[in-house]
């Protein structure tokens, strides 16, 4: 295990990354080099802006955008009591309280610029440009007020006291971290807003990191109150939240912190449904609840990369099993899923273990709870790019290697939203912003591009060999899954073969990943290092 | 598959033992980064420019050579010279069928097109780019010192990341990169005093494309000068004024452009179309000034008719006394009829209470601020004072010029890179020049969509490279006064640009809503185009006083 003394050595050294950010080194042009992080990564995502969204031209359904643009449509025209029963066929509401009142102001603000644009009912699968625009907008307020402080917070408390990286790999870092694929595929291109989600969850990472628990218990309930989602996060803040105030138990029982998370839990909540209750009683509470978990649903809808769609293949759960019954084992399976994260955090509550167990307790979920969604991979993902902090050059390519896959997982998705130019191109751009396709440059040194040739670590794999077969492996299989399918349309008796290898695919490697997240949590529990 | 050993992470090896390399050099990483970026691009808004260069690929693609300047069926004919054509045509040879299919190749008055025609002609434009990078990669490697190449890797950057060039190129699509690609490979030679390469690549450039013409006269004067001439001294007699002139020299030079030349026309002498060629490379019957004004000096000409004619029929008397004063012809019938502010949009200008100005007015206007730009060149042919007068002469033909496009301050904005690390001196300027030269061509993206992705980029290029640019600038020798209230305007009025295009952009959003918004929509160009022409006129006025009268800066200098 690394000490913190040791001198950091940045691992994105041969990074083209470390090439563009390295001559604003010098500390008075820091702020150059933090700026331009920011503004590129706030560009890449106006460009990928450009292109097509979720159910552009599909009617009468569409997609995401329209239930994004509907909401914003409810919520400026409605009386807030009707917001959670209005016309619920057509994309009702139900993400919780704090989507509605974020929906409402940049409704008002849109709605101010174009009257039509969310006008009650008769906007409804209204498509321009200009609509577009604003909408994008939206999403990229939301994340540069939530998402993107919360990443250069998080780093620059891992470089203070974790990584001790100087200020320009700190930045580095940050930037890795924001050029992640995924998210800005999915909030900028199949258009949501989980940015905010994840921002608020990371915001109250920060502050447990800092020690303030009060405001790390308001903005992870705020997270909770934007998208009930968040919850895959929650045993694990919990049981850190209830461990520092009760563990261990005689020597430093903490009464004082523990009220005072208990009572800004409480205000939090209230304060965010008061509205609700004080304009139209407590039967909102009920419809807010009944419309925000949906345990009516089955227990897959889409193909998704989980044990319960991958197994389905052979075992036909459905047919085994009633709702029921299905919901209680999918309960039980995942109480189990994140049973040693949340064990480890309670027992050995340090801060560097806070987002492993995050990381692992959040893939639990998706990889064994109800009604989950590809797009939910997001939520193990956002930890696990935190990972990118780590000084281990092993956990970097672990790391960078189920981004590229979970990216992969969604590609069904994002050729539905004909979004594969922007998936191809962001995928490649991350890796190579990272350094991780520098092993190409090495074997083309014949070619004889103008490039000074430095002697180039290439950051690909990790030092074991079994997780290096596993990566080389599922990259080969990636690989030619997407070349199959660009040549050979599936058959037609099965139109969902490359979909499901697609699944078979990536639950491996989640599942792989999963475990190993475990382990490196039983490790990093069981060594001492001293505490900050 | 690759093998164990090579597999290893930057820490498990030593660190780089040559811990002062950590710059690299290199436009490799530049040319990655940009090129996903500009992939990324592929679905924003394009021009009609599109389809002009789509119907030339076809013209070029499906007829014979000797009809390419005779095809009309589009509107947007070939008016480009004849490297140009040949150019479309090589890429038309790359075309693959499902392009084809998707109408790429198709002779017809309007285009109609998908997606796939849109990607094809948009990475031709990404592929003929890698000149420019390839021309600037040599500019950076015959770097004498380590520190002058630091300074050729911030110029060379800094072309290539060029808010212009993704503004025109990447959105709006034209070709310029690969242009000024082949003019950079032609001042790369000049520095190396390779002055045959020189005036080839540029008689080739002027072959592609001839706006520039506009720096012409500078490549002329060089050239003769510093490869014709014996270095200057008075000549006594006729036989040293023969002598003054290398003719063998002269000779090779006019031989290896005309010969460019020819490869160039000759098909088209052959086939008798030149008269017709020539007709469509300079049509004179176009308006002193573009629909969006570009900001030069007819711009504030304009402006000043337009608010004369305001105070003509607003203000009682004011009519009689500007007749009285400056015997001006006013018809109230002209006034009335123009006065609307929409006017302007379309067509020809006709100036309702300032003369009018004729092609030859502007004519003889840019001939003689360049001829004043190009004397000390002629005496003294430096590298330095050579790019100097090139980036005086493209200004003098935009601040003056006929029907002049907002793009071509790009032609000031690439040269004036080139010498603008010579002295601090010069860093404002630049600055000012560039902040309003790429600010006036936001109007050329009207969009909402791409409205934040060029403030950005603008914004962020400014600031990396006027931060780039006072680290490598060389100090200036001589201890002028620095006015430093100037410099504070000059700070002012970059800040100031932000809050004028979001103010514009306001009043284009808040336009759908009031009706009186949308009748003053080319007010909003207006705006955009007076706020420019402060920046580019200032910027020239002071470094016209430069040019003229500090000699330290326009020597080579040592580091």
């Amino acid at each position: 295990m690394h000490s913190n003394k040791k001198k950091f050595v940045s691992l994105f050294t041969s990074s083209p990354l470390h090439d563009f950010l390295i001559p604003f080194k010098k500390a008075p042009n820091q702020w150059v080099a933090r700026y331009i992080i920011i503004v590129f990564a706030i560009i890449v995502r106006c460009a990928v802006g450009l292109g097509s969204y979720s159910g552009f031209n599909t009617p009468f359904m569409f997609g995401d955008f329209e239930a994004q643009r509907h909401w914003l449509e409810i919520t400026t025209k409605l009386p807030i009591t009707k917001w959670y029963f209005y016309d619920l066929q057509y994309w009702g509401l139900d993400y919780p309280p704090l989507t509605a009142y974020h929906s409402w102001i940049f409704g008002m603000i849109g709605s101010w610029i174009d009257s039509t644009w969310f006008a009650l009912d008769s906007s409804r699968g209204l498509e321009n440009t200009d609509l577009k625009s604003y909408m994008r907008i939206t999403v990229l307020i939301s994340e540069i007020v939530c998402y993107i402080p919360a990443v250069l917070m998080y780093s620059k408390w891992m470089a203070r006291y974790y990584n001790n990286a100087s200020s320009i790999d700190q930045t580095i870092i940050a930037a890795a971290i924001l050029f992640q694929p995924a998210l800005i595929i999915i909030d900028h291109g199949h258009f949501q807003y989980n940015c905010v989600m994840l921002g608020l969850t990371l915001l109250s990472v920060v502050n447990l990191l800092y020690n303030k628990y009060a405001l790390a218990s308001i903005f992870f309930v705020l997270s909770l109150c934007f998208k009930q989602m968040a919850l895959y996060y929650a045993p694990v803040i919990f049981c850190y939240m209830l461990s520092v105030c009760i563990w261990p138990l005689r020597v430093n029982f903490n009464l004082l912190r523990l009220i005072s998370i208990g009572s800004s839990v409480i205000i939090t909540f209230s304060i965010i449904l008061f509205p609700f209750v004080y304009f139209g009683g407590f039967i909102q509470l009920k419809q807010i609840l009944i419309r925000v978990f949906p345990f009516g649903r089955g227990i897959f809808e889409d193909k998704v990369a989980n044990f319960w769609c991958s197994t389905n293949i052979i075992i036909k759960y459905r047919n085994i099993f009633n709702h029921d019954q299905l919901k209680l084992i999918s309960l039980l399976l995942t109480l189990i899923g994140i049973s040693p994260s949340c064990i480890a955090i309670f027992l050995k509550p340090k801060k560097n273990l806070i987002v492993w167990c995050l990381a692992s307790c959040s893939l639990a979920f998706y990889l064994f709870s109800f009604q989950v969604h590809e797009k939910s991979i997001l939520l193990p993902l956002m930890p696990i790019t935190l990972l990118l902090n780590e000084v281990d050059p092993d956990v970097i390519s672990m790391v960078c290697w189920i981004c590229n896959i979970s990216m992969f997982s969604m590609w069904p998705l994002l050729k539905k939203d004909q979004l594969e130019l922007q998936y191809f191109v962001l995928g490649i751009m991350s890796n190579w912003l990272m350094g991780n396709l520098s092993w190409i440059r090495k074997t083309l040194q014949w070619m004889k591009i103008p490039v000074t040739a430095r002697e180039m670590a290439t950051p690909v794999l990790p030092h074991n060999l079994f997780w290096s077969m596993v990566i080389i492996g599922s990259y080969i299989a990636a690989g030619l899954l997407h070349f199959i399918e660009f040549i050979k349309p599936p058959p037609e008796n099965l139109p969902d073969l490359w979909v499901i290898g697609n699944v078979v695919i990536s639950f491996g490697c989640f599942s792989l990943f999963y475990l190993w997240t475990n382990y490196k949590i039983y490790q990093i529990a069981n060594t001492k290092v001293k505490e900050n | 598959m690759v093998p164990k050993p090579l597999i290893k992470r930057s820490s498990s090896v030593n660190p780089d033992p040559q811990q002062k390399t950590q710059y690299n050099f290199s436009l490799w990483n530049i040319w990655v980064a940009t090129t996903l970026l500009k992939i990324l691009l592929y679905p924003a808004y394009h021009s009609t420019d599109f389809d002009v260069h789509r119907n030339w690929l076809s013209i070029t693609s499906l007829l014979p050579v000797s009809d390419w300047y005779l095809e009309n069926t589009n509107q947007w004919t070939l008016d480009y010279p004849p490297f140009f054509a040949y150019f479309e045509w090589f890429i038309g040879l790359f075309v693959p069928h499902v392009v084809v299919d998707d109408g790429c190749l198709e002779l017809v008055d309007v285009g109609r097109y998908g997606h796939l025609t849109v990607y094809f002609q948009r990475s031709s434009v990404i592929v003929s780019e890698i000149v420019l990078f390839l021309a600037l990669q040599r500019f950076i490697n015959i770097s004498r010192s380590l520190k002058e190449k630091k300074r050729n890797f911030v110029i060379a950057s800094s072309i290539v990341l060029s808010p212009g060039l993704m503004i025109v190129d990447h959105i709006h699509f034209q070709y310029n990169g690969f242009l000024f690609g082949i003019l950079i490979l032609s001042i790369t030679n000049a520095k190396t005093k390779n002055y045959l390469w020189c005036g080839f690549w540029f008689a080739v450039l002027l072959c592609f494309k001839h706006i520039f013409l506009y720096i012409a006269p500078a490549y002329f004067v060089f050239l003769f000068s510093a490869y014709c001439l014996n270095p200057l001294t008075i000549p006594k007699s006729t036989k040293e004024l023969i002598g003054f002139i290398r003719w063998e020299n002269l000779l090779k030079l006019g031989s290896v452009v005309i010969a460019v030349f020819v490869v160039a026309f000759a098909p088209f002498v052959y086939y008798g179309v030149l008269p017709q060629l020539l007709s469509r490379l300079f049509p004179f019957s176009r308006g002193l000034t573009h629909a969006y004004w570009a900001p030069n000096i007819w711009a504030v000409y304009s402006f000043m008719d337009r608010v004369l004619i305001q105070l003509v029929s607003k203000v009682p008397g004011f009519g009689e006394f500007v007749h009285l004063v400056f015997k001006l012809n006013i018809s109230s019938e002209s006034v009335n009829h123009t006065s609307s502010l929409t006017r302007g949009l379309v067509g020809d200008v006709q100036f309702s209470i300032l003369p009018d100005i004729k092609p030859n007015h502007t004519f003889l206007l840019t001939v003689f601020y360049q001829a004043m730009s190009l004397i000390p060149l002629l005496v003294n042919p430096s590298f330095e004072r050579f790019i100097a007068s090139m980036t005086l002469c493209a200004w003098a033909s935009f601040l003056f010029g006929w029907h002049v496009h907002e793009k071509a301050i790009m032609l000031v904005i690439i040269p004036f890179s080139f010498i603008v690390a010579q002295d601090r001196k010069l860093l404002p300027l630049f600055q000012i020049l560039s902040a309003s030269g790429y600010v006036s061509l936001f109007p050329l993206l009207f969009g909402s969509a791409e409205w934040l992705f060029k403030a950005l980029f603008t914004f962020v290029w400014f600031v990396v490279f006027s931060t780039s640019f006072n680290e490598v600038s060389h100090f200036s020798t001589t201890l002028a006064r620095r006015v430093f209230i100037i410099d504070r305007l000059n700070s002012l009025y970059i800040v100031a640009l932000i809050p004028m295009c979001c103010f514009v952009q306001m009043l284009e959003i808040q336009s759908r809503n009031f009706e009186i918004l949308q009748r003053l929509e080319f007010v909003r160009l207006m705006i955009y185009s007076m706020t420019c022409c402060i920046g580019v006129i200032s910027s020239w006025n002071g470094f016209t006083w430069l040019y003229f009268l500090d000699d330290s800066i326009w020597v080579e200098k040592d580091d």
